[in-house]
């Protein structure tokens, strides 16, 4: 099998170095085309089944081109450029048998490579699927799940997963529910649909309760799905359970609206889109009515008694924090959030729940300040028996005065290790 | 098939006695299957490790994706990139390269049985209470890996003089295993409470350097490369700044310092607009002089530096700049006393928009 594979592989073509001809194919944003992945090398030994078609091909459904694996988004103007990498030796020279072998062997190499990599795609339990972190489809097409490794540079100070590691960990989900279910237009998360109208998804509102940090080198898994949000917008749910245990480490939801990305105004969903996205509706609910209903909303007052507030200013974004439309990330406004809760807050708790209102975008020139309410107890004196549940309400604006984001954050006491930590401090 | 007892996520590994699974598909279980063991990346942590860390593995152990080559002497790991982590090239940006660096250094570290408290230390070292500080990293990038891309990262450590160490990374796209980068560091040993530096004894030499090479392996063996560069200090005024920068808490590492990574982003943040909008960051070195807390307010300043006029033995980063090279040096500063905190130098190539 093998052998028929480098040799099916000498006629569509492949440069001999697919990085030559790919560096001269860089496309317009700079970044560089699949044609870098082992493309043109005949691979096809059994289709993989159905589970795991959707990692094999990012654009379109499930099928498996036939003739090209990538681990890349697809991109079907790829197959145009293909001509363009001339086959650089043994084409020519195929009387030099010395490089046609030191050829036959690099192709060999390659698509044994590419092989295994599909040969052990099939065979292996869900988990590997998802070592790389693609994803898939689970439930008759309703939810998608994905595992994630925390890693060493997404935990905070107190050796656990940041805020901003899980809710970047459900940003990755959905753009990848969206890129496996086949509707993923240009740029992220717009449908075919809603690109070609300029219409992109903005988020309303963000809900989430977290049960339970993760560690270093623990394997979280997300599942996702959506449902309709009233008649013009989209809710998204997740689920992340540690893997392992099964335990949920958190639960939320999330509304998201539409708007015209050139007009910045918001628009109503169009049938077309409707269409596209209806079929994945799933009613199902991550935060129940009850469960909902116990963090307040954003608006309510907070209790009267003992409100403090804290500030801070002149918080700018860095290039880092910018998406690429150069506005700044969701994700990052949970930092400024909590860039002006107090100390005596941070250490001795951890966020139990938080909710988000985004009412406005903001980009790379703007300056920004955090105000936080603070309600309940949360003096630095007495040890950790004394700090109870805290509640905050947040006020993320331009120092120009519009505001940007409205949080309510509810706090309880850390806990102390539990199992599962000192299971992983075992090593030391 | 072995490959299967290989699965570091396999519940089977979480009962007990799966050690036993592990310990079967040792040097001589990746030897057999080469070049595609390697590209997987998945093998479960070796069995060195599971024999040194003694009967009950932890759970972060079992679940490492990478893995020590057969010799132990380097460590290899593959990352998908995620899309919080491109930037506005729809590439990764530097910082997520960094991050991923720091990453498998420590998972390597973690696999030879060094601490995992994030400090990487011995047990002497931890007995004399000594940790690793860096004091240069040098970063090329040829290729920006994209979302959905999985790099490919090799690392290894080694000596480096007599007070240091250097650790050394390969990155490739895992897809068709071209190199799309390398980055070597320098580390001294300090002693935790007085912040001395402190010259690496034998007994932590023997430690620590049993993991390593002991033929010099460097991913810049070429003379003269970037990464030996000495960065000169300016008294000029800078071209481009950005002031009053401050740490937030996410920058903060365990020990309530600036962590290395965010130091590159204050780089980048008094480089100019329009050569963020044209060019790409191809390479950085920092020389780390000082540490940064919380509360400290921090000046970024940008100075050109021209091409030099000698050649030195025809090396390209001697020669006067190719028209679609840019060179700058950096100083990043406490705003209070101007003391510096780092130093800098970036070489950008301009994107083929």
């Amino acid at each position: 099998m093998a052998g028929s594979l480098a040799t099916s592989a000498f006629f569509p073509g492949p440069g001999s170095s697919p990085a030559a001809s790919a560096r001269s194919s860089k496309n317009a944003t700079g970044e560089l085309p699949e044609n870098l992945s082992v493309r043109g090398i005949v691979a096809k030994p059994n289709p993989p089944p159905a589970a795991l078609q959707v990692k094999a091909h990012a654009q379109a459904l499930p099928k498996v081109n036939g003739t090209k694996v990538n681990l890349k988004t697809g991109n079907p103007d790829m197959e145009e450029t293909v001509p363009h990498s001339a086959p650089k030796t043994f084409y020519n020279q195929l009387p030099d048998w010395s490089m046609l072998l030191a050829a036959i062997t690099t192709i060999f190499l390659a698509a044994e490579k590419q092989w295994t990599l599909l040969d052990w795609k099939p065979k292996k339990p869900d988990m590997l699927v998802d070592t790389f972190g693609f994803g898939r489809i689970i439930q008759d097409g309703l939810v998608f799940r994905q595992n994630f490794m925390i890693r060493s540079y997404e935990i905070g100070a107190d050796r656990t997963a940041s805020i901003e590691t899980l809710m970047n960990h459900l940003q990755e989900t959905a753009l990848n529910h969206v890129r496996t279910a086949g509707l993923l237009g240009d740029g992220f998360g717009a449908t075919p649909e809603m690109s070609k109208r300029n219409l992109i998804w903005v988020v309303s509102k963000i809900h989430l309760l977290v049960e339970k940090y993760p560690a270093w080198g623990d394997m979280v898994q997300v599942d996702t799905w959506v449902a309709a949000a009233g008649k013009n917008g989209m809710r998204r749910d997740w689920h992340v359970r540690d893997y392992n245990s099964g335990q949920t480490i958190l639960r939320a939801t999330s509304v998201w609206v539409m708007m015209h990305k050139k007009t910045r105004r918001l628009s109503k969903m169009p049938d077309e889109v409707r269409a596209e996205i209806g079929p994945y509706f799933n009613d199902r609910s991550a935060i129940t009515e009850e469960q909902g209903e116990k963090s307040a909303k954003t608006g309510d007052k907070l209790d009267g008694d003992a409100t403090k507030q804290f500030i801070r200013k002149g918080l700018t974004p860095r290039w880092g924090d910018l998406d690429v439309n150069q506005h700044v990330n969701n994700v990052k406004y949970i930092g400024w959030i909590l860039e002006s809760a107090p100390i005596s807050v941070l250490e001795k708790h951890e966020l139990a729940s938080m909710t988000l209102d985004y009412r406005k975008e903001c980009g790379r020139d703007s300056v920004l300040q955090s105000l936080t309410t603070v309600s309940g107890e949360c003096t630095s004196t007495g040890t950790m028996q004394h700090a109870s549940a805290i509640k905050c309400d947040h006020l993320l604006q331009l120092e120009s005065g519009a505001d940007i984001v409205k949080a309510h954050t509810e706090w309880r006491p850390k806990r102390s290790h539990t199992a599962f930590e000192s299971a992983s401090d075992e090593i030391h | 098939m072995l490959r299967c007892h290989t699965l570091p996520q396999c519940r089977l590994l979480a009962q007990p006695g799966a050690g036993m699974l592990r310990r079967r598909v040792a040097p001589g279980g990746t030897a057999r299957w080469g070049a595609a063991a390697r590209v997987s990346g998945v093998e479960a942590s070796p069995a060195r490790a599971a024999v040194e860390g003694g009967e009950r593995t932890s759970m972060a152990e079992r679940l490492r994706l990478g893995s020590l080559l057969e010799d132990g002497l380097s460590y290899k790991e593959s990352f998908i990139v995620r899309c919080y982590e491109v930037g506005i090239n729809k590439t990764a940006t530097v910082e997520t390269i960094a991050n991923l660096l720091q990453e498998v250094g420590c998972n390597h570290a973690q696999s030879v049985g060094f601490s995992t408290d994030g400090f990487a230390t011995t047990t002497t070292m931890r007995e004399l209470g000594l940790i690793w500080v860096t004091n240069r990293m040098h970063i090329e990038i040829y290729k920006y890996p994209a979302w959905g891309d999985v790099v490919e990262i090799e690392t290894w450590c080694q000596e480096d003089g007599r007070i240091g160490t250097r650790r050394d990374w390969i990155l490739k796209d895992l897809a068709n295993g071209e190199v799309i980068g390398r980055a070597t560091s320098k580390w001294v040993m300090m002693n935790q409470n007085t912040r001395r530096l402190q010259r690496v004894s034998d007994e932590v030499r023997d430690e620590v350097f049993v993991h390593c090479p002991k033929a010099p392996r460097l991913a810049f063996p070429e003379e003269n490369n970037g990464s030996l560069k000495k960065i000169p200090i300016r008294t000029d005024p800078a071209e481009h700044s950005r002031l009053g920068l401050v740490p937030r808490r996410a920058d903060l590492d365990m020990n309530q310092h600036v962590n290395n990574v965010t130091y590159i982003g204050w780089v980048l943040e008094s480089i100019p607009q329009d050569i963020i909008d044209s060019h790409e960051l191809q390479t950085i070195t920092l020389d780390y002089r000082r540490e940064c807390q919380h509360d400290d307010i921090v000046d970024s300043l940008t100075y050109i530096e021209e091409g030099e006029e000698k050649c030195t033995n025809g090396s390209a980063f001697a020669a006067p700049h190719p028209e679609e090279q840019r060179q700058f040096l950096h100083c990043l500063r406490f705003s209070g006393n101007g003391h510096e905190i780092n130093r800098g130098r970036t070489v950008w190539r301009k994107l083929a928009r």
